[in-house]
């Protein structure tokens, strides 16, 4: 099997799986629990969040633990949409987000809330002018990513946010930063928000969280507690996958340098062979990352081409898993061409990846795609 | 411009010929704390600097609020030009990033050889703001206080001081012995005690079966919580079972606390000697139970020569809490677990013991035994225990 699609997910870690099976074995008690067996949990509870703290630099108090990114997005924008009302109505975003950010955009919009798409430049950054332009005196939230899953277009937060804060400083910026956690160095203070998921980084699938920056204002969207500690995800904490998700965020970042030089090898490579393919464009510009790879085959459907390699065991994606049907929107974005915008094929790329993988697997693609690409 | 964090001393220029020794003890506390960050400090005329990378200044500074010795904490930046339009372009700079309606500069010059007075520095630097922003001066009651300082060396901008806890740094005085029992009252009397620039240890009693490991744990996690303003604390745990089991079969109801606690006191007298400790400090309150009379004081306090310090002895039980909110201790304190005072409590403990009569009850047992065997067979725990070593395989 060759597994190129990291993006949409990655296997859990070996370390990472031990520390899930050791903490539900060992950990039974509820770490919301007074006894001795809820207060071992809370103990360790605590170290995992202190752990994660310390490696992003924040305070453990400004860490919500959710079942993923999707949720984060929602607890962010629904949640502080809701709870600064009364300061405007106004959101921006990019046109480089994932889906779940557009359909949160759709349900605010029902709410009452006006929602502007920032134009980004032919290389697939903000466009700065046009943020500027856009942010208002209701402009209550922007939100950014800042890698996009797509394309793999990084995007300068810090530099956004100076624009953002200049026009004006009570404007919240948060960043689905789930793309760029494990792959490339991050600054949560570049953002007041960020979302962050643990199955893109070789952790468990189900547990994700927010980073909430303590002066923000913003509301739950679940009740179900009245202490304070956990007021934004009421419940039992899940103790196996937020250990697992700690330990999985220290593993991923080690060495990220090293791996993102690794990969940037095998990522050229791949553009390197597909160069003699007329048909076949390549979707990168100078701000993507390497571990994602964005291709569009002109002369062949995507979604079949898909499956022709998944019957070899070569696993890859149209564009996010989480839009898998559709045009890519990102591609689209920056391109403006709808024909290459429906041809897409994403290849992502791991240190996990090997050359022997690749060399494998550019031969199955060039015998699949002469397969079809005479079919016309 | 480099962002910077200034520390100012407050009640440390009170001191003449040894400020050197307070200020590089509370240098080497600050370091200590900050062990896994990258810090330059350096000292100063009137001030300390703390170089850090700009990423963890708000992880740094959230640590420096729990040191004492520190009277104010500054994030600022230092400049080393001295030109006017320096001065005025970096001032615009700073205030441009901020939101506010009315300002007013208020400059320092420590170096009197600079050719601008304060100010004259004041006025210039002001109308240069007011041309290029849309604010206004208010010298009563400005929304931002900009502050300059013209110094030797450098100049420091700043507008934000976030108060510390004052106080003398740690192990500047020696060090005590803080009796820690895991109620309200004791965290509060070693968090002031600490405040004197006391070095804690603690003791604590435990007596299982009576008592709970939990009640030891919570103990624990009431001396972590006080390292985090003081240093790494050194627990004595004494197993107190077989004395207080003695004192309960053979000492009349009435004088159990009594007797119980002037073993106690011996205990933690000879543990203070034997680790240099040379004050006992316990969280008593006057009048607060039975023998926190003051005749109980005396009654208790006889079995000892060691200064024994009650800092909280003077204050209400309302006020006690309030600072045990502050300090962080009260939640822990106020969990539910049984400690080696309150298990076994008469219906009623004597008000006003006599010294003779708790002496001539004391014969009954062979105490100086005991004493020497629970001393013997003491348990120490330092505190904070390393979080990584601990979830090592997990985490």
């Amino acid at each position: 099997m060759i597994y190129l699609d990291y993006c949409a997910t990655t296997p859990v870690a070996y370390e990472v799986l031990d520390t899930i099976n050791k903490v539900t074995k060992e950990y039974i008690g509820n770490a919301n629990s007074i006894h001795s067996l809820g207060r071992k949990s809370r103990d360790l509870l605590n170290s995992a969040t202190n752990q994660i703290a310390n490696i992003f630099n924040v305070s453990p108090n400004e860490l919500i633990y959710t079942s993923g990114a999707t949720e984060s997005n929602n607890m962010a924008l629904i949640g502080v949409a809701l709870a600064n009302r009364k300061k405007g109505n106004h959101i921006i975003v990019s046109k480089l987000e994932h889906p779940s950010i557009y359909s949160i955009c759709n349900h605010l919009e029902t709410l009452g809330f006006e929602i502007s798409y920032v134009k980004n430049t032919a290389e697939g950054l903000i466009d700065f002018d046009d943020l500027k332009k856009l942010v208002r005196k209701e402009t209550i939230l922007v939100s950014i990513c800042a890698v996009n899953s797509e394309v793999g277009i990084r995007q300068p937060l810090k530099m956004i946010r100076q624009i953002i804060k200049k026009e004006n400083f009570g404007t919240i910026f948060h960043s689905d930063m789930t793309q760029a956690i494990g792959k490339v160095s991050v600054n949560l203070h570049d953002v007041d928000l960020a979302s962050i998921s643990a199955h893109k980084i070789y952790g468990p699938k189900g547990i994700g969280l927010l980073y909430k920056n303590s002066n923000v204002d913003m509301v739950p969207l679940i009740y179900g507690t009245s202490k304070e500690e956990n007021n934004y995800r009421p419940g039992t904490p899940s103790l196996p996958l937020i250990a697992a998700f700690s330990k999985a965020i220290r593993l991923a970042n080690n060495d990220l340098e090293k791996k993102e030089r690794f990969i940037t090898l095998l990522n050229d490579k791949i553009v390197n062979h597909l160069k003699k393919y007329p048909h076949i464009l390549i979707n990168k510009t100078n701000y993507s990352i390497p571990h994602i790879l964005n291709i569009s085959l002109m002369d062949v459907m995507s979604e079949p081409f898909v499956y022709a390699l998944e019957k070899k065991e070569v696993y890859v994606s149209t564009n996010t898993a989480c839009s898998s049907k559709e045009l890519s929107t990102s591609v689209m974005a920056i391109y403006n061409d709808l024909n290459r915008a429906k041809h897409t094929i994403r290849i992502s790329l791991s240190s996990l990846t090997t050359t022997d993988e690749v060399n494998r697997f550019l031969q199955i693609f060039d015998e699949e795609y002469s397969k079809l690409s005479n079919l016309k | 411009m480099q962002k910077i964090i200034i520390i100012k001393y407050g009640e440390l220029s009170t001191k003449k010929d040894n400020i050197g020794y307070f200020l590089n003890t509370l240098k080497n506390n600050i370091k200590e704390v900050l062990i896994d960050e990258e810090v330059n400090i350096s000292l100063d005329i009137g001030r300390m600097f703390i170089e850090v990378q700009e990423e963890s200044i708000p992880k740094v500074v959230a640590k420096l609020k729990k040191i004492f010795g520190i009277h104010e904490i500054i994030v600022g930046y230092k400049d080393l030009d001295f030109t006017l339009d320096a001065l005025k372009e970096n001032t615009l700079k700073l205030l441009e990033a901020k939101d506010f309606k009315t300002f007013k500069i208020n400059t320092k010059r420590s170096n009197k050889k600079y050719p601008y007075k304060s100010m004259e520095l004041n006025n210039l630097i002001g109308s240069y703001i007011l041309d290029n922003k849309k604010v206004k001066v208010d010298v009563l009651n400005p929304e931002v206080i900009f502050n300059i300082e013209i110094r030797q060396k450098e100049i420091l901008y700043y507008d934000m001081k976030i108060k510390g806890l004052g106080g003398y740094p740690v192990g500047t005085l020696g060090k005590g012995l803080l009796m820690l029992s895991g109620g309200i009252d004791s965290p509060v009397a070693g968090f002031l005690a600490a405040k004197r620039g006391i070095m804690l240890e603690a003791i604590y009693f435990e007596s299982p079966p009576h008592t709970s490991e939990n009640a030891k744990n919570k103990v624990l996690a009431l001396a972590t919580i006080l390292s985090e303003y003081s240093a790494k604390i050194k627990v004595h745990i004494v197993n107190f079972t077989a004395i207080q089991e003695a004192i309960l079969k053979n000492i009349p109801n009435d004088y159990l606390i009594t007797i119980m606690r002037r073993m106690m006191y011996r205990i933690s007298e000879q543990i203070a000697l034997k680790n240099k400790c040379l004050v006992l400090i316990n969280g008593e309150s006057i009048g607060q139970v039975a023998s926190q009379t003051l005749t109980s004081m005396n009654c208790i306090n006889a079995v000892v020569n060691m200064p024994v310090i009650r800092p909280v002895a003077c204050y209400d039980k309302l006020q006690i809490i309030d600072m045990a909110k502050n300090i962080g201790s009260y939640e822990t304190s106020i969990l539910p677990y049984e400690d080696c005072c309150t298990v076994f409590v008469p219906q009623h403990p004597v008000i006003n013991p006599s010294l003779k009569k708790a002496c001539e009850y004391e014969k009954l047992i062979d105490y100086e035994a005991l004493i020497k065997e629970a001393i013997l067979n003491e348990e120490i725990i330092y505190v904070p225990l390393k979080e990584e070593a601990k979830y090592q395989d997990i985490l």
